[in-house]
């Protein structure tokens, strides 16, 4: 009769059916991955900025591309260099050279054939939208200690959109408060 | 809590779960006080059931509860433990409110302090419903001659509709069937099909007397008030025996059903919700007890971002890209010949006629995916119409103003992301024609016009374009007031106003600071943030039109273009950049002679076929370097009934674009809507005209 009493089973409504099942399951998708320990050091990607050395979370970077065709958006921000198409989404190229007192004036790029050999568009995530920045040649990936990280100095210029330095082999990387350089 | 994919499953599941809800409970709504068909409740119970079940397993606990609360009261109303009352109902109208708002506030990730005590309140109340009132009729079942083990295994829902066909008084039988156990469902379902309409099968069960060793008997329960006769002739094999054996009470003659506690002849305790209402709660909504009124800001816009497909479609676009293929594979082999005839050699005729066809095809066959593409997000407007009925109900209701509220054209289909952002616009159109077109009822007798006014909401299909109306047979607009007003308010010199048309000047209500909350009601006119209705419309590169007779009403049309994904667009360049403007909004395009330019205070403008427009050179607006030139084209673009003559160097052509948003960083460009790629992959600007006519024409009625 087993195999009458499970075609039955599957044949009657049962609306008074208890929803026990379900509310088991609910603990599990709470729980959630313990924090990462403090003293591992972060991986930051490295790049030149008018031959200073600046470094952004790797976890921040969405990817690295060659400069493209750069349109120009009149009456936007003065930072924005222009607009680039990443494979049909428009983002926006922001020059932060500027920002950070290297340069007098934000470059005008339209094509390839307005910036150096080296130079590169570093996508970054972002809250408000992602965005490109405009770097004049990547470095590579560096594993930073952040718990030995320097503030920067004051220099009478303002540097808030430095968010501290790292020393390592010899090499001084400034951590690009990137919230602040985009803005 | 949850990850944030799980929520965003959440929430679309939670939508579905409660959309559905709010339909069935509408239909509840517009049967009050007929019996309410115990498939439709089972149907509310399982989404309520549903509900909880999914709140709880993603550990959002406050709809959970909610849930469960209306959950215990709809198994109540299930089982007919308590009446369907109009109480009953406000107040499961009021819950299904206040889920969507629990909801919405899941979605944005906030809390909702404020909310929070309207949810503990309407919990407790459907708490007092649920107890309800103890049933203390005579168990009409002791009634029916049911075998004892028979009634022992009904659950506690099929008693009670047993019970419902007792008071009903129609004839019980018990129906034996034997089916053999090779296609004993298929059978037993056919005989449910046949007797559905004769009646109720309160309770299928396997038969207390087993059959033979092949087959497999079944007792039904079933009620009907059709002569023995004709459930015979229904049976096909089954047989028949009457139920009811002891002599019928009373209530069985009684021919309509009534709720049990109408035909109950017994007393019963105090219902617990007399209590509740001699302490202050009334049964309709706009009562102090209510749980959730309705901010005027609330937006009737989904939470989700997904839509449902009929498989068909897909199908549709599988078949197209099935077929891409097949021309793939035939470009690849000529592509594979000519490889192999060499170079310096030229190819046979045949050879390229073959790759023109297959262009040919190829071309076919991606308009038919793109076209495909479009179709999936089409949605019928009735799914916003559906929320807007519900809503105007209430506001109905709320003012105390007698209103008729007609709906058509709900299965005309707009792109997905359209019909949501038109949800809001339209909202607000609709609270302006209630709250200042509709006239009181005595004011309407006094203008001898009938005293229940009338609010339509249509929407019809013409070519590319969707046309909604809007309309009221209320008091219409005041051009005098109007004209006033915006001489007040410094949107146009009084000269101005003397000469604007009819037309033009009942468009001055769309002006940004044309009226302002506080003063709408003492200058009796309209206007409430249309301002914002206009704006929204632009994004959606609609257009927007006011008609209206003192007297005899105001009827908004919104012209819309069926989709915003795709659209047709003529490419200009100025100073050797290319933009792209929307098609559906050029009027037109001429050809203008610099010299024959003449200027009007100052600003230049250019004189079409009499009539004189604003001559603006785009290249100026977006502070390009301007090279000299003899002559421009213009674009005269349109919104509404404004005119605007955009000059630009060069016309490159039409394309079918795809418009793509700036992201979040550059959303506040002015007069850029999006962008779109070209074939070289560059980046081309949209123009947003509407906010550009608004930017160019404003700055002139203000320095005026």
């Amino acid at each position: 009769m087993s195999r009458f009493a499970e075609l039955l089973d599957r044949f009657f409504y049962r609306p008074d059916e208890a929803v026990g099942a379900f509310l088991e399951l609910a603990p599990e998708t709470e729980a959630l991955p313990e924090a990462a320990p403090e003293e591992l050091p972060e991986e930051f990607l490295a790049f030149e900025l008018a031959g200073e050395t600046y470094a952004v979370p790797i976890a921040t970077v969405r990817e690295i591309q060659k400069v493209g065709d750069v349109t120009e958006v009149p009456r936007a921000a003065p930072n924005l260099i222009g607009l680039i198409n990443v494979r049909g989404e428009m983002l926006p190229l922001y020059d932060v050279k500027r920002r950070l007192d290297l340069a007098d004036a934000v470059p005008v790029v339209r094509s390839r054939k307005d910036v150096g050999r080296g130079a590169r568009v570093v996508l970054v995530k972002d809250p408000e939208g992602d965005a490109g920045i405009l770097v004049d040649r990547v470095q590579g990936v560096v594993k930073l200690n952040l718990s030995r990280l320097e503030s920067a100095p004051q220099l009478g210029v303002e540097r808030d959109a430095v968010a501290g330095l790292s020393r390592k082999d010899g090499h001084l990387y400034i951590l690009l408060d990137l919230e602040q350089a985009l803005s | 809590m949850a990850t944030e994919r799980a929520l965003d499953e959440f929430v679309t599941e939670a939508n579905e779960i409660l959309d559905q809800l709010a339909k069935d409970l509408f239909v509840l709504d517009q049967e009050r006080g007929r019996e309410p068909d115990p498939e439709r409740l089972n149907a509310i119970f399982r989404g309520a059931h549903s509900l909880k079940g999914l709140s709880a397993m993603f550990g959002v606990d406050r709809i959970s509860r909610l849930a469960h609360r209306a959950e215990d009261v709809l198994d109540a109303l299930r089982l007919g433990k308590v009446p369907l009352d109009d109480r009953l109902i406000d107040t499961l109208i009021e819950t299904l409110d206040m889920l969507q708002a629990l909801l919405a506030r899941v979605s944005q990730g906030t809390s909702a302090p404020d909310i929070e005590a309207g949810a503990d309140h309407l919990q407790d109340r459907l708490g007092d419903l649920a107890k309800g009132r103890a049933n203390a009729a005579e168990d009409l079942l002791d009634q029916v001659g049911l075998d004892p083990a028979m009634r022992s295994v009904f659950t506690e829902y099929e008693e009670h509709r047993l019970r419902e066909n007792v008071k009903k008084g129609v004839g019980l039988w018990k129906v034996r069937a034997v089916y053999s156990l090779e296609d004993f469902d298929a059978q037993l379902a056919a005989l449910n099909a046949r007797l559905k309409p004769l009646g109720e099968v309160v309770s299928t069960l396997p038969s207390s007397q087993p059959g033979d060793e092949a087959s497999i008997a079944f007792d039904l329960v079933f009620g009907s008030a059709r002569p023995r006769a004709d459930l015979e002739k229904a049976l096909e094999g089954a047989t028949l025996a009457p139920l009811t054996s002891r002599p019928a009470p009373e209530v069985t003659k009684v021919g309509r059903p009534l709720p049990p506690e109408t035909s109950s002849p017994a007393p019963r305790p105090a219902p617990k919700w007399d209590e509740t209402s001699a302490s202050g709660f009334s049964p309709f909504p706009e009562s102090p007890g209510s749980a959730l009124r309705l901010a005027p800001d609330a937006s009737l816009r989904s939470l989700t971002q997904t839509v449902r497909v009929d498989i068909a479609r897909l199908d549709g676009l599988m078949n197209s890209i099935g077929e891409l293929l097949l021309i793939r594979s035939n470009i690849n082999r000529l592509a594979e010949s000519a490889r192999q005839v060499g170079t310096g050699v030229a190819l046979p005729k045949l050879w390229g006629q073959e790759l023109q066809r297959e262009a040919r095809a190829l071309e076919r066959k991606l308009d038919e995916l793109q076209k495909g593409v479009l179709d999936v997000r089409m949605v019928p407007l009735g799914q916003v119409f559906d929320k807007l009925t519900r809503l105007m109900r209430r506001l109905v209701r709320e003012s105390g103003k007698d209103v008729d509220f007609e709906v058509s054209g709900g299965d005309v289909e707009l792109d997905k992301l359209i019909v949501e952002e038109l949800s809001d616009p339209l909202m607000h159109l609709l609270r302006n024609s209630l709250d200042h077109g509709i006239e009181p009822p005595e004011v309407r007798r006094l203008h001898h016009k009938p005293t229940r006014g009338k609010i339509r909401l249509k929407a019809r299909e013409q070519g590319n374009q969707v046309i909604i109306e809007v309309g009221d047979d209320g008091g219409g607009m005041d051009e005098a007031r109007i004209r006033q007003v915006a001489v007040e308010r410094g949107l146009v010199t009084e000269a101005q106003a003397q000469e604007l048309s009819r037309r033009d000047l009942l468009n001055l209500v769309f002006l940004p600071g044309f009226s302002t909350r506080a003063d709408v009601s003492e200058m009796s006119g309209r206007g409430v943030g249309l301002d914002v209705v206009k704006t929204n419309l632009q994004r959606l590169s609609g257009l927007i039109d006011i008609d209206s007779r003192r007297g005899d009403g105001t009827t908004f049309t919104l012209t819309l273009p069926l989709t915003l994904a795709i659209i047709r667009a003529l490419m200009v360049s100025v100073s050797g950049r290319t933009y792209a403007v929307p098609l559906s909004s050029v009027m037109e395009i001429v050809s203008v002679r610099h010299a024959d330019l003449k200027t009007i205070e100052r600003r230049e403008v250019f004189e079409v076929r009499g009539q004189t427009l604003p001559f603006v050179r785009l290249g100026r607006v977006f502070r390009l370097p301007e090279q000299p030139r003899e002559r421009s084209y213009v674009v005269i673009i349109g919104l509404a009934q404004q005119r605007i003559g955009l000059a630009v160097d060069e016309l490159l052509g039409q394309e079918d674009i795809v418009t793509k948003p700036l992201s979040g960083r550059l959303r506040a460009v002015p007069g850029v809507s999006g962008a779109t790629e070209l074939g070289d992959r560059r980046a081309v600007l949209v123009l947003d005209v509407g906010a550009l006519m608004e930017e160019l024409l404003r700055p002139q009625a203000a320095a005026s």
